[in-house]
């Protein structure tokens, strides 16, 4: 039956209608997905005083941000928070998701509970839970370093970060077969070579990329930051933010551009270690929105 | 095999403790949210004595939470929750066809680029893309014009600042989150499984619906989680485009901090935005599993009837 | 504006009695006397307007944190400040009086703002309360460019908190291509909003201005305490007005009117202006300084209890005290900025709309200031209620 029905099928080119109504959609999903980011680009090049009225095509806005010393610290109070919070909250994820793949214990489903906590709870919430404690930590308590801009961004960015690094290095290893450890072990590894030579090599992969995640996701925190910041460590999301309120120039949209670029950057990095790692597009995905 | 090598003298094994390895984590997250949270949550039963001081512990109750429940607050948790189930259910419907095509319809070899330009929106900063629709549909934007231009509409385009605007908005915002995990669901399904159900003779729509749909579940309703929870405490969307309309509770809840000053009522509205998105989660989850169950006791006497009359 | 005519101060309830004219016009004079006498035994009685701070206690820090309304600083003053004196500038806004406490107060002196800019009224209770940082005036060579009636206000009567920043008024602007009847008076923006312009009226975000709404049109003080019509104008602005409110928008001159979102603005007077001269089409705007009543308002510069950069803040101050760079601001903030003779300096330099910056006697004979009293947490309860009501 098969036999005869094969050749009548290849004459008859059917047009695959799910098909075409399935592009279709997929286009114009690419459409809506990239039209605001593509209209701010645009918009960067607008010469008129205000953003939302478009004026005419130039690089004021660039050159008004080159102009502007107080925008650009805040893109390098974000860059300088996000390095730090990153290599912080990629130590802690790291450390916590080997133990959860390797030692895992009575302790887990606690440590489970309060990590699902994190990474649920709206981020409203976590600011203001936030703004009170530090300004009890620094004032009430007496411990300055949590009146520091800097230390506030960090602690705050690095906690939604670092429980989604430990997922991310948690699943990883639990994808690995122990027995290249154990084999390590038996063949009279000491505990750090053995750390060195196997384990850490293995949860590269993972460990990079929760690290540039934690950066990106560091850059990108506006609400939070938005509560927590002090003046003069302004980072560039909470500068956008308050200038919603008081009138949108050009440059806010030639910083965003800017900061646009980095990220892609950033993200574009991960996605080829994750690659090298031997990711497949799928698992790629799956890294990406933390397991 | 590793309790009889450590039988062999002179190797010690060293494992250390996991606990301990997973203890700095530990210690942060207590630290900097557990603490803090529960700090809010006991504020939540405070009072705010005068307006140059945001609160009070000396009196306990639940005075906040019958304020926030009251006339004047409650239809902005209704509100809320509208926005919210609306949101995720126009999400799941939008990213659906669109995340099977790209998991099983488009070439492999274009499914990691067309997947990282997914990504891209994704992680823009959130803000700037709301700002970016603000452009789009602001009065004197390129929508306006556009459609002013094709005569669909007459006068500047009416759309921002409204609720619309903001459904809009959160859809936009959280869709990626929609889409990944049932791009991840639908990429995982075995397609032998499908090819079988065709060979048996199912219709293509008979195929998704009883195939790839349920084995694709998992995906889903990590979708509807991963969508509905940041949308119930939006801000910054309703910010941005909602003006007076947008009125989600995140609004009031940062209102509250920052402006009107009274920190117990902001934190039993932030108590009851976390109380709100557990229980609504939990009745989608039963009626979740109440309708699986329904189905699959229909779909198994079929196959029952089936079986015994071959 | 002379210093003869009747002035309304601003006076906040500690005044038993309503200060008469002339009982006003003694205390200011002598106040005034006093003030220049203290200032000219101090510092150097040179009055060359200079970029320069005056007798600084130490050298002028690099950075400068401001926390101020939107939209209050000219551009052009900000980059000509930085590049002459030095200090970067970081410029915050808030929508509200309320928003700015409560915002020093979450802080604890942490806030890291070496300027705050509030309204007269709330200068007792913020010094009360340990917020403010005491204003050493011999380190302000210009403040004797200040007009003398503007000073020794009844919320700080030897200045020794604040400086005069701007005074002005709160009204309204509609776009009269959409609304045709004349509108002059509250009443008349309480009509509109509700039927015509409905679902297209920006309201300003802040308390006593929307509670202001409504009494003002009923020819009610604005700040009375009478629980009773307090319930009243809740009721009407939470069922009746707030249904029809687009936004609450404190400054719609730079994010509405010139993109065309409202056909009816509440707003401040500067703001107003500001907006109407964005628009592509200005004549298609109206401004109107209401009837019967309205407010009149004055900021103020003072700085915060653990400013980190104060002798940038006393920099920054006595440079916009110097009369050529008040014209500037004034010219692109559309306040007043109580500085000696600015009202014939501006009209001789031939700005736009002076209409809305300047105003007569009689006009301000309407006009009344706001205070703190008891009924301001009614006030904060009825914006609240409001603004969760519109959005229904």
């Amino acid at each position: 039956m098969t036999a005869t029905a094969e050749p009548a099928q290849l004459h008859r080119r059917r047009v695959d209608w799910t098909n075409v109504a399935m592009g279709t959609w997929g286009v114009l999903m690419f459409a809506f997905l990239f039209a605001p980011i593509i209209v701010i680009v645009a918009y960067s090049f607008n010469t008129g005083r205000l953003l939302t009225s478009w004026n005419g095509f130039g690089v004021q806005g660039y050159t008004d941000l080159f102009d502007n010393p107080v925008a650009q610290s805040t893109v390098w109070v974000s860059i300088r928070a996000g390095v730090i919070a990153a290599l912080v909250s990629t130590t802690l994820g790291s450390l916590a998701g080997v133990a959860l793949a390797r030692r895992p214990g009575r302790w887990v489903p606690f440590f489970l509970v309060v990590l699902t906590l994190v990474l649920v709870t709206p981020e409203i919430v976590d600011a203001v839970a936030l703004l009170p404690w530090f300004v009890r930590l620094g004032t009430d308590w007496g411990l300055v370093a949590f009146s520091n801009g800097l230390v506030r961004l960090v602690v705050a960015h690095s906690l939604f970060a670092a429980a989604v690094v430990a997922l991310i290095v948690r699943a990883r290893m639990q994808g690995l077969d122990e027995s290249l450890e154990e084999s390590a072990a038996d063949l009279y590894a000491t505990p750090w070579n053995r750390f060195r030579q196997i384990t850490l090599p293995l949860m590269m992969p993972a460990v990079l990329a929760g690290a540039l995640m934690s950066f990106t996701l560091s850059l990108d925190n506006t609400i939070i930051s938005s509560f927590i910041s002090v003046t003069g460590n302004t980072p560039w999301p909470v500068y956008v933010f308050s200038s919603v309120r008081s009138g949108l120039r050009p440059e806010i949209a030639a910083v965003s551009t800017l900061m646009l670029l980095l990220t892609l950057v950033a993200i574009g990095i991960v996605g080829l270690v994750l690659r090298r790692g031997g990711e497949s597009s799928g698992g790629i995905a799956r890294t990406m929105t933390g397991g | 095999m590793s309790d009889e090598v450590l039988a062999t003298p002179g190797v010690r094994k060293w494992r250390a403790p996991g606990f301990a390895l997973a203890l700095p984590a530990w210690a942060w997250f207590v630290l900097f949210f557990v603490l803090p949270v529960g700090f809010v949550i006991l504020l939540s039963f405070g009072a705010k004595p005068d307006i140059f001081r945001p609160y009070s512990l000396e009196v306990l109750s639940f005075d906040q939470y019958a304020k926030a429940l009251d006339p004047a607050y409650g239809p902005t948790l209704k509100n809320t929750l509208r926005v919210g189930i609306t949101g995720t259910i126009a999400c799941l419907v939008i990213a659906l066809p669109f995340a099977y095509w790209l998991a099983v319809r488009v070439p492999p070899r274009w499914r990691g680029l067309l997947l990282g330009l997914v990504l891209v929106p994704f992680w823009t900063n959130f803000l700037v893309r709301t700002i970016g629709w603000q452009l789009i549909i602001s009065p004197d934007g390129i929508a306006s014009s556009v459609l002013q231009q094709l005569g669909i509409i007459s006068q500047p385009l009416n759309f921002l600042y409204s609720r619309s605007a903001v459904l809009l908005g959160v859809v936009y915002n959280y869709l990626p989150l929609m889409i990944l995990p049932l791009f991840v669901a639908f990429d995982r399904l075995d397609p032998t499984l499908r090819e079988a159900s065709k060979d048996l003779g199912a219709s293509r729509f008979r195929t998704f619906t009883q195939v790839t749909l349920p084995l694709a579940m998992p995906g889903v309703v990590a979708g509807l989680a991963l969508v509905f929870i940041p949308l119930m405490g939006d801000y910054i969307t309703a910010e941005v485009l909602g003006g007076a309309k947008g009125n989600m509770l995140g609004q009031l809840i940062a209102s509250q901090f920052l402006s009107a000053q009274n920190w117990p009522l902001g934190a039993a509205m932030a108590v009851l935005l976390m109380l709100s998105i557990t229980v609504t989660g939990l009745l989608f989850a039963l009626i979740g599993v109440t309708v699986r169950s329904a189905l699959r006791r229909r779909r198994r006497i079929v196959i029952d009837t089936g079986e015994v009359a071959a | 504006m002379s210093n003869d005519d009747g002035l309304r101060i601003l006076a906040s309830t500690e005044a038993t009695q309503r200060l008469s004219r002339r009982s006003f016009l003694a205390g200011a004079t002598v106040t005034a006397v006093a003030g220049t006498t203290l200032i000219a035994g101090c510092g150097s009685s040179d009055t060359a307007p200079s970029a320069g701070a005056g007798s600084s206690a130490g050298p002028i820090e690099d950075q400068l944190n401001m926390y101020t309304w939107g939209e209050y600083d000219s551009p052009k003053v900000l980059k000509e400040f930085t590049a002459s004196v030095g200090p970067k500038l970081q410029v915050d806004s808030y929508n509200s009086n309320e928003e700015m406490v409560n915002k020093l107060v979450a802080t604890k002196g942490t806030s890291g703002y070496d300027l705050v800019v509030p309204t007269g009224p709330f200068i007792p209770q913020m010094v009360a309360n340990d917020l403010l940082e005491p204003m050493d005036l011999t380190r302000l060579p210009n403040f004797s460019n200040v007009d003398s009636v503007y000073l020794g206000q009844t919320w700080d009567p030897n200045n020794e908190h604040s400086v005069p920043k701007a005074w002005g008024t709160t009204g309204y602007a509609y776009d009269t291509t959409k609304i045709d009847r004349e509108m002059t008076t509250w009443q008349d923006f309480l009509d509109v909003a509700s039927t015509t312009a409905s679902g297209q009226v920006s309201i300003l975000d802040s308390p006593d201005n929307v509670v202001g709404l409504y009494l003002w049109a009923k020819n009610i003080d604005w700040m009375t305490t009478d629980m009773t019509l307090l319930d009243e104008a809740q009721d009407y602005l939470v069922n009746t007005l707030a249904p029809h409110v687009k936004k609450f928008e404190s400054y719609p001159g730079s994010n509405g009117m010139p993109q065309g979102s409202f056909w009816l603005v509440h707003a401040w007077n500067g703001d107003a202006r500001q907006g109407i001269l964005s628009s592509d089409d200005q004549d298609r705007w109206k401004w109107v300084l209401p009837t019967p009543r309205t407010e009149i308002w004055m900021d103020n510069w003072c700085i915060p209890k653990g400013a980190p950069n104060p002798n940038a803040a006393y920099a920054w101050i006595d440079y916009v005290l110097d009369p050529g760079v008040s014209l500037k601001e004034l010219s692109y903030i559309g306040y007043h900025t109580a500085i000696k003779g600015i009202e014939p300096a501006a009209k001789e330099a031939g700005l736009d709309r002076l209409d809305i910056v300047f105003f007569t006697p009689e006009q301000v004979a309407t006009m009344e200031a706001g205070e703190l009293n008891d009924a301001q947490q009614k006030r904060v309860d009825i914006w609240n209620a409001m603004k969760a009501a519109a959005g229904r």
